[in-house]
């Protein structure tokens, strides 16, 4: 415990200037059949304009943290704002705007096509009568292009690949164009070349777009090279965040990850796993 | 479609208002309505008055009537009746009143079975699932034992036990929020109490002919329906299938599941139970004119979702035609009796197998593209079945109109068996919503 908070006091945000997108304050998340939190946050940041990601072993809590962030969950205590502004103050459509959330499993029904499940990503922007307008169309263009699957739009969700889906219900929460963006391990289960392609579209999606981004990462190599923050989560606390090269450390990933590795920086921090403890 | 939405406005409007209507979707209503007004002829030409095809055309589309306002405010609005000759009295007041409630019934059946799969995302659902059939068929069974002077309370007691069974399952399945499987659920249970207690009403009627109209209630008739059945169901029917058509839209996302739902903004507890609240309008008011006729709301939205895909804009759409096909279908088969309808569906089957059989002979490629060198399996079975059932109808001394009606439900349930048989035979795997 000592040691967790003396990491978290020597934290610091990568860039002092930005601010904070999305900020969550003595939260403690739990589920209605559990007895005890399941996560509990003093603080956790999430920098405007960068990605962020959170890493932490299986059982961690990452994705309970995610959840609550998106408020699929609510959390016992604590406050989530996102913009500076209480997450429980937004309407379901109004947060929908701001804040995008691709959850771990998603289905469709197999017989829907391409660009019909896009175009649910317009849903928050559309009255009930409402139909689709000029925006909803370029946004919905954008979101294809963005993700790469321009050649499959046609294509039914049924006949195509984990990967290729993966990117697809990634296209469709870009059509949502929020501005916060929350995706809980969009690469796990993909192969190498998928997971590039997410992990490309989302730095894309950063650079091009200015879009917040938060993900949920296995891979702490991947993270490592990808975001420019990373929150690392053991135990349902947070053990250190920071950018990459001052969190990846072989200390974390003996304590966090309960493995013995070499983490070598050219500059990016390169891991070479050795044995597990 | 992909390069006109991108350069012109005009395809964007069309894709969210008309753009998802295609051909199959076209075709199959096309098919649905030539099977409801063949039906409906059908029916209107059988009875104790009888009369030709062509005389019950002529009957249905007599102009005096047609274009007469004071006999469609009589009808509709239960004015004193204009005067008519005694053809067009029957027709017009005993026999299409009948085909418009089971349209009315099948439409709204049909509408809400496709709500209730997408709520429960079970393509198994059925308008029913939520207890409202065991729940109004105890309504109906408490009138007929303990108020038998307020008989003609039935459908509104019908109506009424049905949404106090789906009340009751809402307050049970919820907890801080519901769930599919806890909905499905509350409903069996809700089920299995009422339709334990309506059983054990039955013991208490002393009178056989109380016991048979309880029982045409619970297995569903159109037997004697009439111009106020059909005030009775319209109002409801147009508002519950307006607003599920409208809510279609919104059924496509809460197939994507709960969390994606609501990750896209929607409030999915009040969409829920919102939708399954007009589907149990739609359902209760078609309870309240024909009784529970049952397999219709689970047969039709499956059978359109099999042709048109799983958009429930289509789906709903579909539904919207081939319910009423189905129950007019269905009606003439139990109002002309079992062995008409044997004969019928014989030789329709015997058909089908000898054009496979042919086709497969003369190597046409339709058949081949379909069914692969495996032809003469099905065209074997078809065969043999329809020569099965054509000579039961002769052994039972042929195609003779039965005296008694058969409730409708009967039929609608003999004709979703077979359709189960059949998917469980050809699909690989039964799920997809």
């Amino acid at each position: 415990m000592q040691t967790q908070d003396t990491h978290y006091e020597d934290a610091q945000p990568s860039d002092a200037t930005t601010d904070s997108a999305l900020v969550g304050t003595d939260l403690e998340i739990g589920y209605p059949t559990l007895e005890e939190p399941v996560v509990t946050v003093d603080r956790i940041d999430v920098p405007e304009g960068e990605v962020t990601a959170l890493v932490g072993p299986n059982g961690s809590g990452k994705s309970t943290l995610v959840k609550a962030l998106a408020r699929q969950l609510s959390p016992d205590a604590g406050e989530i704002r996102l913009n500076d502004r209480n997450i429980q103050s937004f309407g379901q459509k109004e947060l929908a705007r701001e804040l995008g959330h691709l959850s771990q499993e998603n289905t469709a029904p197999d017989s829907v096509t391409v660009e019909d499940l896009v175009y649910h990503g317009r849903y928050p922007y559309r009255g009930f009568f409402e139909s689709v307008d000029d925006a909803d169309e370029r946004a919905v263009e954008r979101a294809i292009d963005l993700a790469g699957i321009d050649h499959l739009r046609e294509k039914s969700v049924g006949n195509l690949s984990g990967g290729q889906k993966q990117l697809v219900f990634i296209a469709m929460v870009l059509a949502q164009e929020t501005d916060v963006l929350l995706l809980d391990e969009p690469t796990t289960f993909l192969d190498l070349h998928h997971q590039l392609r997410v992990m490309e579209t989302v730095r894309r999606l950063n650079e091009e777009r200015d879009v917040t981004i938060a993900i949920v990462l296995h891979d702490i190599a991947q993270a490592a090279r990808f975001a420019d923050n990373l929150i690392a989560l053991d135990d349902g606390a947070v053990y250190d965040w920071g950018p990459p090269t001052d969190v990846v450390t072989e200390e974390l990933l003996e304590d966090v990850f309960d493995v013995d590795a070499a983490v070598r920086y050219t500059p990016d921090p390169e891991i070479v796993p050795k044995r597990s403890l | 479609m992909a390069g006109e939405t991108r350069t012109t406005g005009e395809s964007g409007t069309a894709r969210g208002t008309t753009g998802w209507i295609d051909a199959t979707l076209v075709g199959l209503i096309c098919v649905s309505i030539a099977v409801t007004v063949l039906g409906g002829l059908i029916q209107v030409s059988f009875g104790a008055y009888s009369m030709t095809l062509a005389e019950a055309w002529g009957a249905v589309t007599n102009p005096s009537i047609l274009f007469n306002g004071d006999a469609w405010r009589a009808f509709l609005l239960g004015t004193a009746l204009p005067e008519m000759n005694r053809r067009a009295l029957i027709v017009w007041n005993i026999r299409v009143p009948r085909v418009i409630v089971g349209a009315f019934v099948g439409m709204n059946l049909a509408v809400a079975g496709a709500v209730f799969q997408a709520v429960t995302r079970n393509e198994l659902a059925s308008p029913y699932i939520l207890g409202v059939s065991h729940g109004s068929g105890l309504g109906v069974l408490v009138t007929f034992v303990f108020f038998s002077g307020l008989t003609h309370l039935v459908p509104l007691m019908a109506a009424v036990g049905g949404a106090l069974a789906f009340v009751a399952v809402y307050a049970i399945a919820w907890n801080g929020g519901t769930s599919p499987v806890r909905l499905v659920l509350a409903g069996v249970v809700v089920g299995m109490v009422a339709w334990s207690l309506q059983r054990g009403l039955f013991f208490f009627v002393e009178d056989i002919g109380v016991v048979q109209s309880a029982l045409a209630w619970i297995t569903g008739s159109l037997t004697g329906t009439d111009w106020e059945q059909v005030r009775l169901v319209a109002p409801w029917s147009v508002v519950s299938i307006l607003v599920a058509a409208l809510g279609a839209r919104h059924l496509n996302v809460l197939v994507l599941g709960e969390s994606t739902a609501r990750s896209l903004g929607m409030k999915v507890e009040w969409a829920r139970f919102g939708l399954s609240a007009v589907a149990i309008v739609a359902t209760s008011s078609a309870i309240a004119v024909a009784g529970i006729v049952s397999f219709v709301g689970l047969i039709v939205p499956h059978v359109v979702r099999t042709v048109v895909g799983s958009d429930y804009r289509r789906i709903i759409a579909g539904s919207l035609f081939v319910g009423p096909a189905l129950v007019t279908a269905a009606d003439v088969g139990a109002r002309l009796g079992p062995s008409v309808v044997a004969v019928a569906a014989g030789a329709v089957i015997l058909v089908a197998g000898l054009a496979l059989g042919l086709g497969g002979l003369l190597g046409s490629s339709a058949v081949r593209s379909r069914y692969d060198a495996d032809y003469t399996r099905p065209a074997g079975v078809a065969l043999v079945v329809g020569a099965g059932m054509l000579g039961l109808a002769w052994l039972a001394g042929g195609p003779a109109v039965s005296e008694t009606q058969l409730p409708v439900g009967i039929v609608t349930g003999l004709v979703g068996g077979p359709y189960f048989l059949y998917l469980m035979r050809r699909r690989k795997h039964l799920g997809d919503l």
